[in-house]
């Protein structure tokens, strides 16, 4: 009777559909489990192909050209040919995108336009920053919104019910950019117990470290939370209402935090959990944007640059990676939530 | 017990959440207002407001050139004469440019959700139909959509695009059409079992004629309502990419294009960040509020 809250799988299953998983080796083949899960892979890699064939027409639609950023507007025809030759620009698209993809395939992206470094090792390098960012604000958005969601249903109109609502609407209703200035001008400018922006490496000095990351991950935590809260604290309050497990529990003497805990808490963490996974995507997402305001050097701050300088390999590279994370994170999400869920682990007529 | 799915925001970056059902968790002061319709009374009014200021206020020439500024008047604070919001950088009026700029956001929310409602609408409705093959192929393509890293490729594409407002149109609505397709056609499978729609065939009404006449009508307002929660994120979403400098141009007013410029002046003259933002706040908090309300009255056919 936990929340089942699965955002990708296709409504309703289809009967009609074959197997599609390859996984038809003998009894393993008829563990919905792992069809689910090989299902899901196979959508992966359209869903990757599709997102690197997207970046590459986009970049080779727009009007100017690489050789034309680099060199200045004012660059004889003649110095742009030979540039374009020495990129392989002047290859027919098809052919460089095959080559592209090629060479991705190996773990090399290229190199930098604009830098000349390696694209694999420039995106490893902004990634290590941008993970820091994303596993500390996707821990705090999710160990605040069990805690005060929890409060929240232990006491449906006391104190931590109010303020789960109002950060809850905050959350939803301004966009990461707007919280993190609101944020800044609070904390930094106002209070003066943050710095407004900068960013000192874990390796320099990890209280700074964390000092600088604080206003960035707490902007990105916010809609988050808001997401888990407002899921976990109607879960809560509903299986409190409703479910005989919990009068059960009750008539037996449990106490009121035991049955909310043990008893309606576990159930929820199920739930929120599958869409937890889900979210990884989106703080991807919105890392770009808070990046870019507290001069995080992530991946993000570096994806932006490169789209204005029209650096195509780190922009394709970038993308391609990201499209990667996310997909692999909505993958593991619904392998977790096959595993875990007896219903769907023995169950063939699952949806 | 079974929460529905929560379906994937159409949208980039964005909070799925505005799409969750929130139930028996309303707290007093909710379930106050919903008892007199306030909950639908107080955003519709606020926002009728905010329209009748965005498209009509500027018709009647009150306002100053929200482009045009004045020099010898920058950064006057809010409530100066003259200038009720202040001035910004420039000498530019903020109420002005905050009203021309919420009239390219809810232009741009309106407009992405209606291209998502009939494009999406009459894919779902034509998939669902159909079923088949057709269906399948249909909704992989749109599985695949939905799992793009939308924000990033919406930046990517406005950014290629160029600023324009158009251009901007074009890259959200292209990530909002997979969720309502989705929906047009779960509501579809659900009609086409209906008695009336074998009636209708049994009297010789064609397919198009049924999707048209018996389909549609039926499908529609789910999208109706659906959208109402969409247009508060696609806001968001066109002041995201704006502030980026990935929007409508910088000279056009936006609400994110001059929370842009504002960020630099956060410390000396923090209302030119404060004020946009508020706006921005409130307009979303409306459109929220006001989804949710009329979804929970009218939304709950599917």
């Amino acid at each position: 009777m936990a929340t089942t809250a699965v955002t990708l799988a296709p409504e309703g299953s289809e009967p009609t559909e074959p197997g599609a998983s390859g996984t038809r080796l003998g009894t393993l083949g008829r563990s919905p489990a792992l069809r689910m899960i090989g299902r899901r892979l196979l959508l992966a890699i359209p869903v990757i192909w599709g997102t690197t064939l997207l970046t590459f027409c986009l970049m080779n639609l727009l009007p100017g050209t690489a050789a034309t950023a680099l060199l200045g507007a004012d660059a004889t025809p003649q110095a742009i040919a030979l540039l374009n030759h020495k990129l392989g620009l002047d290859q027919p698209f098809w052919t460089r995108y095959v080559d592209w993809l090629g060479h991705a395939l190996q773990g090399n992206l290229g190199t930098s336009l604009a830098s000349g470094q390696q694209v694999t090792s420039l995106v490893m390098q902004r990634l290590e920053v941008s993970a820091e960012l994303i596993v500390l604000a996707f821990l705090l958005g999710l160990v605040a919104s069990v805690v005060v969601a929890t409060l929240a249903a232990r006491q449906p109109h006391g104190i931590a019910a109010w303020i789960s609502v109002a950060v809850s609407t905050i959350g939803l209703s301004l966009p990461p950019f707007v919280i993190s200035l609101v944020l800044v001008f609070v904390f930094a400018v106002k209070l003066k117990v943050l710095p407004p922006l900068g960013f000192v490496s874990v390796s320099t000095n990890l209280g700074w470290n964390l000092r600088t990351l604080i206003l960035p991950a707490v902007s990105l935590a916010l809609p988050m939370f808001a997401v888990f809260n407002r899921m976990l604290r109607a879960d809560l309050l509903d299986q409190m209402q409703t479910e005989d497990y919990v009068t059960t529990a009750r008539a037996k003497g449990a106490s009121p935090w035991r049955v909310l805990l043990r008893h309606a808490l576990r159930n929820s963490l199920f739930g929120l959990l599958t869409v937890a996974g889900l979210q990884i995507g989106v703080l991807l997402g919105t890392t770009v944007v808070v990046e870019q305001i507290f001069s995080v050097p992530g991946i993000g701050q570096q994806l932006l640059s490169a789209i204005q300088n029209e650096d195509v390999p780190v922009v394709e590279g970038i993308v391609a990676v990201i499209a990667t994370i996310t997909v692999l994170a909505n993958l593991i999400t619904d392998v977790l939530y096959a595993v875990l869920d007896p219903r769907i682990r023995n169950d063939s007529a699952s949806s | 017990m079974t929460v529905q799915a929560p379906e994937q925001s159409a949208l980039p970056g964005a909070l799925p959440a505005a799409v969750l059902p929130l139930r028996q968790s309303r707290s007093r002061l909710m379930t106050w207002l919903r008892r007199r319709d306030l909950d639908l009374w107080i955003p519709g009014v606020i926002l009728a407001a905010l329209l009748i200021g965005c498209f009509i206020l500027p018709l009647t020439g009150v306002l100053p050139n929200p482009a045009a500024g004045d020099l010898t008047e920058t950064l006057r604070p809010p409530f100066s004469p003259g200038h009720i919001l202040g001035t910004d950088t420039i000498g530019r009026d903020v109420m002005s440019r905050i009203l021309y700029g919420g009239r390219t956001s809810l232009e741009v929310g309106v407009s992405v959700n209606i291209i998502g409602i009939v494009v999406g609408g009459l894919i779902g409705m034509f998939s669902g139909f159909r079923r088949g093959v057709v269906d399948s192929l249909i909704m992989r393509i749109l599985d695949v959509m939905l799992a793009f890293p939308a924000l990033i490729l919406t930046i990517v594409i406005a950014t290629y695009l160029g600023p324009s407002e158009l251009n901007v149109i074009w890259a959200i609505s292209f990530f909002s059409i997979p969720a309502y397709a989705r929906l047009a056609r779960a509501v579809t499978l659900k009609m086409r079992e209906q008695v009336y729609i074998d009636a209708a065939r049994m009297s010789g009404r064609s397919d198009g004629a049924i999707l048209l006449r018996h389909i549609a009508p039926n499908v529609l307002p789910q999208l109706a309502t659906f959208s109402l929660l969409q247009v508060g994120i696609v806001v968001m979403i066109e002041a995201t990419l704006s502030f980026l400098g990935a929007g409508v141009g910088p000279q056009e007013a936006s609400w994110g294009t001059m929370i842009a410029t504002g960020q630099i002046y956060l410390s000396t003259n923090p209302a030119l960040v404060l004020v946009p933002s508020a706006f921005l706040f409130v307009t979303v908090v409306c459109l929220n509020v006001l989804g949710d309300g009329l979804r929970g009255r009218y939304g709950r056919a599917l």
